[in-house]
Parts: C-alpha cells; structure tokens; sequence
C-alpha cells in the first residue's frame, strides 16, 4: 500500500488527526487499557490524548514521576494482565532503556512509542531526526531481540499502532513504535476502522493445573504462556537470568536454552513480523531505502527521478527491527547502487550494508533538524546514477 | 481454645519451601522482617492468590523469591514504581513493595516520595541495614554518620536519610518503623500498614551483620539484634553528629497517619462519572 | 460554706435493698475506687464527687494517679458528708468499695468496713507482667487464686459484676466504669436523673447514648440482682478459673536451613539451645524450655518451630485407642 495515496472508504470513520493523536486512537482500539507516561516534546499530545481516551473505555492514564517510573508502571500494569503503552522522545527513551530491557528479559509484552527528536542529549526538542534507529535496537545492555515499527504517514501511525500491540501481545516482547517529529505532529486525513480486525489478540495465558506449570516452558512455538497474578499460579518474575520455573540461575545450560528461545522467539516468525513497502523496485537501477518523513520525501524524489528517465526504486522497511533482511536482498538484487537518505549521520545505512554486504551503498544524510527534502533525495540520485552507468 | 494461640501460623505455609535455605547470610535481619510480612499475611487471612510482591534489587529485594505468592523481581530502585502500575491494574490484589535502604533512598528516591503523595494503595516496607550489603558493603543514605564501608574507609562523612520524616514530608498516608527483633510488633504494625486505605510506608531496621556489623566492629548477631533499640541508630535518628548516644530513643510504632482519598478508587470514580455523565 | 445538705430531703426514694440505703449523716460517707491506670478510675470518682457537691455535701476527693500509666495501679478516696475534715479512707474506714479490676479490688478489700461495707467489683483480670512466674502458657500466675464466691461471700454486701463483658455489649468496652457508677448509684440517694447528667457531662460528646445505656445497664443488673437473691446474700458474675494445662514443648529444627548464627541461643530466656558439633541449633535441655517462641520468632533462617503438645490430650487418644502411637 501507497502510504501517501491511500483514500478514505466512503463509509469509514474519516478524520483529520494528528500523528500522535492517532497513535493514541489507535492504541484504545488496539485494547490498550492502561498509559504511564512523564511530558516530554514532541510526544505530549499521546499521553494528553489518551488521559481523555482511557477512562472513557475504563482503562487507566497515569502521568509518573519521571521516564523511568513510566516504563516501570507500564511493565507493572502489563505483569498485571492490561494491554499497556508509554510514550517519550530522545532523552526520554533513552531513560527508559533498563526497563525495556527487563521486560525484553522477562517477556512482558508492551508499546514503547518513541518520536524521535534531535540529539544528543536534549538537543532540539522541536525539531525533527531520524538518530534513534540503532538505539531503539540496541538501547538497553545485554542481548535480547525486540520489534521496531516504523511508520510513514498518519494512517500507518494508527495501523502499526494496532499491530504493535498484536505483534507484543502475541510474542510477548517489547514493541518500538519509531516515529519522527513530522510526522507525529502532521495532521492528515485518516479513515480509522477499515483496514484493521481491533485488538482481537489476546496474550497466550496460562491454563491447566498449577502444579504443573512452569512460567517460562514454552512448548514447541517458543512462547510461554503468561500467568495471570490471581489465578492460581503463583509465580517469580525476574530481570536475573532465569530457567524454565521461573526462579534465578546461572548454570551456563539453562541460560544458554532460555536466551536462544528468546531470539528464536522472533526468528522463527520473520513472516508475520517483517513488513515492508517497495515502489518501483523491480527495474531500479538506483533503490532508494529510507523510513519514515525521508521515505515520503524519496517517493516523489522517485517519480522526478522516473520523468527524467533515471529508474529510481524504494523500499521502506515499515518493521524495522528485526530489518526485513531478506526482502531488502530480493527489492536490491539488480540495483546498480543504493542510496540511504536518513536525519542522522547513517545509522540505517550501517544496516542496508551489512545486508547487502559489497554493494554500493552511498548516505544522505542531514542532521540539521530538517527534513530532507525531495529535491535533495533527486539530486542524490541522478549524482549516484551518473556515478555507477 | 488451645493453649498454642501462636501454632497456627507456620511460616513454611508461605514460603517456597524449594527455595530454601535463602541466601541471606547467617543472621541477618531480614529473614524476621520476612516472617513478621508473612505473619501479617496470615492474621489477616490475605489469599496467597491476591498477594502480589514487587521487590527491586538488593538483599531485600530478594525475598520476594521465598514468599509462595504473585511475585515480581524488578529493576534496582523501581519497585515502587513496577507496584504503582500492578496495583492500578488489578485494584483486587494486595500489593506489597519489598525495598532497601539504597534501592528505595537513593536510587528509587524520587519513586518514594511521589508514591507517598499520590496515595495509591501500596504496602511499601523498606527494610534498612544501612547498607549495600549484596555488593560488599558500601555506604548508603541511612548509613549513620562516622561508620566504615567499603566506600567511606575513613567513616561516612555524609548525614544520614530519615525515611519516615521523608514519607511523612511526602504526605504517605501510613507511616511506622520497627526493628525486627520485636517481630509480633513489627507484624502488627505490618497488618496495620496493609488494612491502610492508601500508601503505608513501613520501614524495618535490620541488621546486616556480617558485612557492616563486621566492618564496624558491632559484635555478633545476637548482640548487633539486642541492641537494635538502645545503641546502633538513636544517633542516627533525632540527634547530629556530636550529641551522645540516647539509648532507647529511637521512635517507632506508626508514626503519621493520614487519611487522604485513595489515589486507585479516586480516579476510577472520578472515570466512572465521567462516563456516566457522557451518556 | 453550709454544713446541712440542701437537697437530700429531694432524694429519690431508697432503692428496694434497706442494706444500700446508705445516707450520710454525721459522719462522712467514703467511696473508695480502685483499678488500674486507662480504666477511668478517676473519672468515677469525679463523676461522684460533682454530684455530692451538687447535693449539698461537702466533698473530699483525693486520688493517686502517680501510676496513671495503662496498667499501674491506681485509687481515689471520695468522702462527703456535712463536715469532712480528713481527705482519705482509714482502714475498715470505707462503707463502698468500688473495684474496677478484681485483684485491685481484693487488694483493698481491708479498707471496707467489716459488717456493712458494699463491695461492688468488676471480675475483669489485668495481669501485670510481674505476675508472670513462668513463660509456659497458662502457667500459674502471682494473681488472685479467689473465686468470686468465695469473695462475696465475705463481705456485708457485694457484688462481682462483669461490668466489662457488658460495656463490650454495648458497644464500647471503655464503658465499663460507667457500668460501674451505674451499680454505685443504686447505694446511694441521688436522684438517677442527676447522676445521669453528671455522667453526660464527662463523657466525650459523641459517646453520651453509649455511656448512658452502660449507666443503666449497671444499675440495672444490681436491682435485678437484689430481687433475685436476699439482700444479705450476695451474686457474682460467673468467671470460670482457668486450669493449668498439660503440655511439653517439642522443637522441630531443620538443620539445613540453620546458619549457626547464633542468634536463638543467645535471645533464649531459659538458656536451653546450644549450637551442637555441626554448629546447628539443637534444644539441649528441653525440660527448661517454656515454648515462648522467641527461637522461632527470630530466627532468620525459618530453620525452627515450637510445637506445644498437649499432653492430657495425647493421653486421652491414646487411651481411646488402646495403645500408644
């Protein structure tokens, strides 16, 4: 789907909504029933959103003390048996990180919605970046796998919202949802309710005899079902390593089991979890890949490129972690060269290489706190095109 | 009646008997803060099913692995806020915060105190060794002035926290402190801190006897527990630093109350008529 | 100030008993009251001096409250007549004796006049912890062995009155003193209107109904008491003695949980534990140990568990059963 050109179905609810309200929308719909959130530029207008949404559904909105307290909540509320969301930006995310990585740890599913602003540190609060790509995977210490969506439009904010829910539920993990600050704070009209079945996953939860259970068994899908506080099972949650019942250990078998069933976790459902997007890719001689505002800016770089006669692609990874590898391989595989326009100085590019290891891959990479402009992505494009003809 | 009122607790009832013996080490406190927890537990018959512990990192945050109930082991400092979460998504379960000194003082600090001023109910006992004692022995905010650690090898030059002030600053709805040497009275004002409509902050002065007894030169665990009331903290309560020792000085029992709306039940009336007036 | 009563002429109508129509004449009439610190000693004995004085008595009232502490023994002398002169009771001296805790009560039992002397005594037992010989349970106490019969029985008049059991009917155990004064009114000639205002006027606002309700309930109970026995006979409450019961003590202590500190051996009171060659807690002498629980209670380990066993129970099985288990 064409993010930009999708039209309403006459008969849906059409809106005109803002990046973060939909993502607010879409999370109540998704069966969110519970936010801890801490203000923060240009994430606000979630939390705001959503302190008005939730008790109309009787789920809960709690402002924290801070970022840290927020994530901690949201696992709580998650341990607890509700569907369960923050969001933040920047310095934000980056307070969350421990926290994100216990629930990656003990499997405590949750949405962590960053909008990406400038950095380091506080940077430019208002201002546009594409910089936590790596850190939205590599935020929190240790190993550990999660998911990363990143949308391009409003529409997509609400969709990928939804299945950021379904994907954390479904493989009890951790759900990035990356956005940056243009499109959280660009109002579009959206039809809300078409595309979606509404939060209709529910988390694998523990059943049969208590005696028998242990917290982290999984039978042959890799997922353990989660017990439910209250319903008789009466188990140990920890951040330490932990083996099949759930209590600490170190004995190098057990952590080596629990942490390879963490990755083949995700590893083993790449169909359902990759997602992706490619426009003119089958005859590109150059194949644009870019994520979110840089995306939208390539596509009509792309038809510019098309009209002057260079075949110009895209693909857009819409999950962006776990990197949707092997369609990247297949949309590339007869490009003559790459080029990776991103607000940072090639953070995504790191990636496009080491999956396409020996192609040519070239950056645009502006870091100014503006978007990259079509122009620019078309100028890059007819300079690489002339480089490898 | 039987002549044995006390036989019918037995504490194995609630403990993860697989589990034991614990980690702790040889006479530390805090297994008799455990009891007097489950004791608690006990007297007010809470379902083992409707108890849900949260403890952050630390020997205190340990002990939630021995107790036979909903248990959550979370990150150093964040229990309190891990707990806020739980008990505002399932107002049916007892929430109980298992925390140290350092975990709840320094860097779960900030949690204390708006934990205290929001009043959601929570049963939060802070036990306090004054000490880190799982990473050997450094000083932490309730280590009294002038004692050895591992990170004040000329005596802790810092004054020490006093957490009840703080949570009763902060507006907690419930605040007491006991030592764990009377442990029928620690379990009462344990039962009296979960009947509390509201955020009790109940705070436990143990000892970490091998660690910070040794370093200091406090003699063994008996004689460290004996003297938990009449020599080892009342300076470090009440008094500065160079005023003498006041033996016995030391205030416990509940020491604030006060009945504020309980955060959980405020907000979802507040929700429920908000609902019913859009209709 | 008038030594002639003003209003005793006005006086309801003597009770049904002619033993309680106790009137005050040339001599002073003395109330002593008696119980322990936190049971409203004081109050009574105010509650009766303000209405004296209201009479037209002169009033003498001097109390000890030096162990006005929960638990502390505490008294007051209430003497009124036309002329008092002495502030306290003379042995013998005292023609009521008010009790509001039972050995507090035997305790003064010297002060009431032989032949005519009212007892009225709650049959509440506070134990002071001195009492306490031994830590077994239900071991013998330093505490009054007197049934309340064989008490009554050796005084003019008296009355064992579980004036605690009643006020906790009511709704409010602190009461028990009002029920207490309500049983006192009946030996005296003070209209129970009056006594009722001078209780209302004591109690805190919100507690009036119940104090007044516990009023009458006193009062109430000696009437009916002197209707149903002959006045020179007396009524007491039925307080069961508790007996001694069998048992023995049996430490359960699981050696691999035990850390050797130490700590139940040295906290036992009876010094019958000892850490053994392994360094494990064992019970050494077990014919010293009481089974307190404090082994159990502090040690940090779980690692020990009194069990107290009753032994007349056991016996009982095992003779139903025909041979020992």
């Amino acid at each position: 789907m064409n993010v930009v050109s999708a039209m309403p179905a006459p008969a849906a609810d059409v809106r005109l909504l803002s990046g973060n309200h939909a993502c607010a929308l879409a999370a109540t719909a998704a069966g969110c029933r519970f936010f801890a959130g801490y203000p923060i530029t240009p994430s606000s207008e979630i939390a705001e959103r959503l302190s008005l949404e939730l008790p109309k559904v009787d789920g809960v909105f709690v402002q924290m003390e801070d970022e840290i307290a927020a994530m901690a909540a949201v696992i709580g509320a998650s341990m607890g048996g509700l569907k369960s969301m923050t969001a933040t930006s920047g310095p934000g995310f980056s307070l969350k990180q421990e926290n994100l990585g216990y629930a990656a740890g003990a499997e405590i599913p949750c949405v962590i919605v960053n909008v990406m602003r400038g950095g380091p540190s506080t940077g430019m609060p208002t201002r546009p970046s594409q910089a936590d790509i790596m850190q939205a995977r590599w935020g929190s210490h240790g190993d550990y796998p999660l998911i990363a969506l990143a949308p391009a439009s409003v529409r997509e904010i609400y969709d990928e919202t939804i299945r950021a829910f379904d994907l954390a539920e479904l493989y009890r993990t951790p759900v990035v949802l990356l956005y940056d600050q243009v499109i959280a704070q660009l109002s579009e009209t959206v039809a809300l309710g078409a595309a979606h079945p509404r939060g209709r996953v529910e988390r694998k939860w523990a059943s049969g005899p208590a005696a028998d259970y242990k917290p982290y068994a999984a039978d042959g899908d890799a997922i353990p079902a989660m017990p439910l506080p209250g319903a008789g099972y009466r188990t140990h949650t920890t951040g330490l390593t932990h083996a099949e019942d759930g209590f600490p250990t170190q004995n190098p078998e057990a952590v080596t089991r629990n942490l390879s069933r963490l990755f083949s976790k995700l590893d083993g459902r790449r169909d359902a979890i990759d997602s992706w997007e490619t426009i003119h890719c089958e005859d590109a001689e150059i194949v644009i890949v870019a994520i979110g505002i840089s995306a939208r800016a390539a596509m009509r770089a792309i038809e510019e490129c098309r009209a002057k006669g260079v075949r110009a692609g895209l693909f857009r990874p819409v999950t962006l972690w776990p990197f949707p590898q092997a369609a990247l391989r297949e949309a590339a595989a007869k490009a003559k060269a790459v080029l990776v326009p991103e607000m940072n100085t090639g953070q995504l590019r790191l990636e496009v290489e080491r999956v396409l290891a020996g192609a040519p891959v070239k950056g645009l990479n502006l870091f100014s706190g503006e978007a990259i402009a079509p122009a620019q992505i078309a100028a890059s494009i007819t300079a690489l095109a002339k480089e490898v003809r | 009646m039987s002549i044995d009122t006390a036989a019918a607790f037995d504490v194995t009832d609630y403990l993860r008997k697989q589990m034991m013996p614990h980690f702790l080490c040889p006479g530390c406190g805090h297994g008799m803060a455990l009891r007097a927890l489950l004791w608690a537990i006990h007297d007010l018959e809470i379902d083992k099913d409707a108890l849900a512990v949260v403890s952050g990192i630390g020997c205190a945050g340990r002990l939630s692995a021995y107790i036979d109930a909903n248990t959550f082991h979370v990150t150093h400092g964040r229990p309190i806020a891990y707990a806020t979460g739980l008990a505002l998504a399932r107002p049916d379960l007892h929430v109980v915060v298992i925390t140290g000194d350092g975990d709840c003082l320094a860097i779960g600090g900030n949690h204390l105190i708006h934990a205290c001023r929001r009043n959601l109910k929570l049963t939060c006992l802070m036990l306090n060794n004054e000490v880190y004692g799982m990473t050997g022995g450094q000083v932490s905010p309730t280590t009294s002035q002038s004692r050895l650690t591992t990170t004040t090898p000329l005596g802790n030059a810092e004054p020490h926290f006093d957490a009840c002030a703080l949570a009763t600053a902060a507006g907690a709805g419930f605040v007491g402190r006991e030592v764990t040497r009377h442990v029928p009275k620690l379990k009462e004002l344990i039962k009296a801190g979960l009947r509390h409509e509201g955020f009790a902050f109940i705070e436990i002065l143990s000892d970490c006897t091998e660690i910070f007894g040794r370093k200091n030169e406090m003699g063994s665990s008996p004689e460290m527990m004996m003297r938990q009331k009449s020599e080892l903290r009342p300076s470090a309560y009440r008094d500065t630093v160079d005023t003498p020792f006041r033996a016995n000085d030391l205030p416990t029992g509940i020491l604030a109350r006060n009945d504020r709306p309980e955060y959980g039940a405020a907000y979802r009336s507040a929700a429920a008529a908000a609902r019913n007036g859009a209709r | 100030m008038s030594g002639s009563p003003n209003s005793a002429s006005e006086a309801a109508p003597a009770p049904a008993s002619p033993a309680a129509a106790v009137e005050p004449s040339a001599e002073p009439l003395n109330v002593l009251i008696v119980g322990v610190g936190g049971q409203g000693v004081i109050m009574v004995s105010k509650v009766l001096a303000l209405l004296a004085q209201a009479q037209g008595f002169q009033v003498k009232q001097s109390e000890v409250h030096g162990m006005a502490k929960r638990g502390g023994a505490v008294f007051s002398h209430v003497r009124f007549g036309r002329q008092v002169w002495s502030p306290t009771i003379p042995k013998g001296e005292a023609d009521i004796l008010i009790a509001l805790e039972w050995a507090e009560g035997l305790r003064w039992l010297p002060y009431l006049k032989p032949e005519t002397g009212i007892f009225i005594c709650d049959t509440k037992r506070i134990v002071p912890p001195f009492a306490c010989l031994n830590r077994r349970p239900g071991a013998p106490l330093r505490y009054s062995r007197e049934t309340p019969a064989d008490v009554i029985s050796q005084v003019g008049e008296g009355y064992a009155i579980d004036a605690t059991q009643m006020a906790e009917e009511l709704g409010n155990e602190r009461a028990a003193n009002v029920v207490l004064l309500g049983a006192l009114s009946t030996a005296l000639r003070f209209p129970a209107a009056d006594w009722e205002q001078t209780v209302a006027k004591f109690v805190p606002k919100k507690t009036v109904s119940v104090n007044l309700d516990a009023f009458r309930r006193g009062r109430a109970w000696i009437e009916e008491a002197r209707v149903v026995t002959p006045a020179v006979e007396s009524r007491a409450a039925e307080a069961p003695a508790p007996a001694d019961p069998a048992y023995r003590v049996r430490l359960d202590i699981v050696a691999a949980w035990c850390k050797s500190c130490d700590i139940c051996v040295k906290i036992c009171p009876e010094r019958c534990l000892r850490l053994n060659a392994e360094r494990i807690a064992e019970l050494a002498e077990p014919e010293k140990c009481t089974g307190c629980r404090l082994c159990e209670w502090l040690c940090p380990d779980f690692a020990i568990r009194v069990h107290l066993e009753d032994i007349s129970a056991m016996a009982a099985d095992a003779a139903s059963e025909g041979a020992p288990r």
